[in-house]
């Protein structure tokens, strides 16, 4: 047996937690037989939710974050566990308690669906509700290990915030399959993706298991990580390359009232407009989430000008790679969109990647100056630049200079393109001075 | 066995190791030390292959930890200054995890776990909760669960540090006993007065660099301070002609390192009554690593703040 998952069951499944786990169950479905408030099945959908979710992303946040504040994480990464080993020996052995009591909850609910519908729709239902779960665990149990790269100090906040990622992801899952069923009410039971209908039911499983599974191998690659395996960046770029083709897929998904006011684009340039959407997510996600080390930056631009290009590109991170894809996408889209008439759309998109750039060297330039609390200042400096300075210019009446700040598609957007790229270099360099500041300190 | 060559670490806004090269003995005790913020931590853990360095290369038994991390983890054990237990488990439990966690088969495993508790004495308290044993007896437990695997390198941060004299004494036959089963290794401290009881070799790293540039054999020769009552300028010539070497001398007293043991001692002490010495004091001196010590760690600071600013 994984030793890792023998030592979270010997830990987390203790005879004490289970006790109390089936003595809650045995409370609550006995309430609902004797004075039934509310159905069985419902009262166990809202114990699912307790035990998968609320509390099986803190568990598995705390697998990771737990190690660090009880200081026994070195000696972990110094065993000879695999990365596998260790991210499934946390992942179901630090939730194992609160699998104890989620799975009777899933036989209570999966049971009238199995009689009103059948075992087929039963286990499908079954299927969902408990890749629901291992979901919001998995984003958790990803997120705290992308967090202690960070060495924020403060455990406490870590494991907080892993556990709002965790549910976070788990109410995104959970409105997407939602979502499937009110469309299923309106009388629409199939998806057009990539101009090919899909059975509605069976596109909703099947995204959200694939999502699932790019988790899970998030999970795995942080884990490698950890245990100082080099990762390499193919992975992220096919993950990248996958979220571009599902997203790009969903060109007949757009409202009518944002096709109406982008009428007259064509299907390509939609299709791009999609995927640079996503990873523009991605890029800004990224950069946020990641350690942008200036130690680190600074021996990546040695690796390049000593011409180790090889080396340099082994050792990109998420973010890097995440806002080059958004560049070369956004890039590429903008052609298309001037080769199709739309230029002003093609402007709004050059200066869009203009401020993406300017952007992500605020967050390296902050990180460097400020520390961990750079992420939050640069946050800060997003907020006064996309928010509170238009309503500034608006309440000045100086409308007409948004384009200074914002991507518009006013006759100033030709304007916008230097104003964003004059804005983007100037961050670069600051990003590169205020590195080459901290690094030349004593 | 460990070779460190040009060794460069950062941390945002701060270089921690200068260009560090070094070579650790083979089956010795070499002892790191130096002020608080030296580097000693650091290049430890990068000789740990936890911590990736800005440039240089560490090789732990002709490997390199950048190109094999995971293969150096599997030759040694490494004890953090600040570690941590699993207190709700058993002591035995601890061994057990840590062995397979190691990669020792299943059915190895809880003989692997016994051997090491065996090997730190800990045997009588296999059923007990880590969290119930004493600050000595944890430091026991943590030992064991790192050379639970048989590596071949240890290594120890500040082990020593918040243990009472008993326990200083039993880690010392420990790390004595570890040394003469095959094992390297190497010990961070700041406690000087015990580092002869266990150490071959000294390593002094300051402000990220080998003071001195290599390490400092401690044990094959006695440090010996001769008084004398009445000084002669030829004490210092004397005792080089008897094969001491010198440390320090001056027309009334010397340090002295003299190889071999009381036989070489008697001869060296009778030579000099004999040659008309008035010999007042002819003893080991216990102080001498210190006097190493302060005359290669920032001798400025020192005379600026006493002795208390450099070790705890």
């Amino acid at each position: 047996m994984n030793p890792e998952l023998l030592r979270n069951l010997w830990l987390e499944a203790s005879p004490f937690k289970l006790v109390q786990t089936a003595g809650l169950l045995l409370l609550v479905f006995g309430l609902c037989t004797v004075a039934p408030i509310i159905s069985p099945d419902h009262a166990a959908m809202a114990l699912y939710w307790l035990f998968a979710v609320l509390w099986g992303t803190r568990s598995a946040a705390m697998s990771v974050v737990g190690e660090i504040r009880e200081r026994t994480w070195d000696g972990q990464k110094l065993s000879s566990l695999g990365p596998g080993e260790m991210m499934w020996g946390k992942l179901l052995g630090a939730t194992s308690a609160n699998w104890f009591g989620a799975l009777p909850c899933l036989a209570v609910i999966m049971m009238p669906v199995w009689i009103g519908a059948g075992p087929g729709r039963a286990l499908a239902y079954g299927a969902i509700l408990l890749a629901l779960g291992l979901f919001s665990q998995a984003v958790a149990l990803l997120s705290s290990l992308i967090l202690i790269r960070r060495n924020t100090g403060n455990w406490r906040l870590d494991a907080f915030l892993c556990q709002i990622a965790g549910i976070g992801a788990g109410l995104l899952y959970y409105s997407l399959w939602s979502s499937a069923s009110i469309f299923e009410r309106k009388g629409e039971s199939a998806v057009v993706w990539w101009g090919h209908a899909f059975d509605l039911n069976s596109f909703h499983i099947v995204s959200l298991l694939l999502f699932l599974g790019w988790a899970l191998v998030g999970c795995w690659r942080a884990m490698r990580a950890e245990l100082r395996f080099a990762n390499g960046p193919f992975v992220w770029l096919g993950y990248l390359g996958y979220l571009s083709l599902y997203s790009a897929g969903f060109e007949s998904a757009i409202p009518r009232v944002v096709l109406d006011y982008i009428g007259g684009l064509s299907p390509a340039a939609i299709r791009l407009g999609l995927a640079c959407f996503a990873l523009l997510s991605s890029a800004y996600g990224m950069t946020f989430l990641e350690p942008k080390d200036p130690v680190r930056l600074r021996w990546l631009g040695e690796q390049i000008r000593s011409r180790r290009f090889t080396t340099a590109f082994m050792a990109l991170d998420s973010w890097m790679l995440s806002t080059a894809a958004a560049l070369a996408v956004g890039l590429v889209l903008a052609l298309v969109l001037a080769s199709g008439g739309a230029l002003n759309f093609a402007l709004a998109m050059l200066a869009m990647l203009g401020f993406l750039i300017r952007d992500v060297a605020i967050f390296v330039a902050m990180r460097a100056l400020a520390g961990n609390k750079g992420d939050f200042a640069a946050l800060a400096a997003l907020g006064v630049l996309y928010l509170l300075l238009p309503m500034v210019l608006r309440g000045l009446g100086l409308s007409s200079l948004a384009f200074l700040l914002i991507p518009v598609l006013t006759s100033a957007a030709v304007l916008g393109v230097p104003a964003a790229w004059i804005q983007g270099i100037a961050a670069v360099w600051l990003a590169a001075r205020s590195i080459g500041k901290r690094l030349n300190a004593p | 066995m460990i070779e460190i060559q040009g060794l460069v670490f950062e941390y945002p806004g701060h270089r921690a190791l200068h260009g560090v090269s070094l070579t650790i003995a083979d089956k010795a005790i070499t002892a790191l030390v130096g002020p608080n913020g030296a580097g000693k931590t650091t290049l430890l853990r990068c000789m740990a292959a936890l911590e990736t360095p800005y440039a240089g290369r560490v090789s732990i038994d002709g490997l390199d930890t950048r190109e094999a991390p995971r293969a150096i983890h599997a030759r040694l054990g490494y004890l953090p200054d600040f570690f941590g237990l699993y207190d709700a488990r058993s002591v035995r439990r601890c061994l057990h995890y840590a062995a397979r966690a190691h990669g020792i088969a299943a059915k190895d495993a809880a003989g692997a776990a016994l051997v090491a508790a065996a090997r730190v004495g800990l045997t009588d308290r296999l059923e007990q909760p880590a969290g119930a044993l004493s600050r000595g007896l944890r430091q026991r437990l943590a030992i064991a669960q790192a050379i639970v695997h048989g590596p071949r390198v240890l290594l120890l941060d500040e082990p020593a540090a918040g243990l009472d004299p008993q326990a200083r004494r039993d880690l010392s036959q420990l790390l004595l006993s570890l040394r003469d089963g095959g094992m390297t290794l190497v010990v961070s401290s700041h406690i000087l007065a015990e580092l002869e009881d266990y150490s071959d070799r000294m390593v002094i790293v300051d402000n990220g660099r080998i003071a001195g540039g290599q390490s400092i054999a401690l044990k094959g020769a006695a440090r010996l301070r001769v008084k004398l009552a009445a000084p002669r300028n030829d004490l210092k010539d004397f005792l080089a002609g008897q094969g001491a070497r010198i440390e320090s001398a001056d027309a009334a007293q010397a340090l002295v390192a003299l190889e071999g043991g009381a036989a070489e001692r008697a001869a060296l002490l009778a030579a000099l009554v004999g040659a008309g010495f008035a010999v007042s004091e002819f003893a080991e001196d216990a102080k001498a690593l210190e006097e190493v010590y302060f005359a290669q760690v920032n001798p400025r600071a020192d005379a600026r703040n006493g002795p208390e600013a450099h070790i705890k």
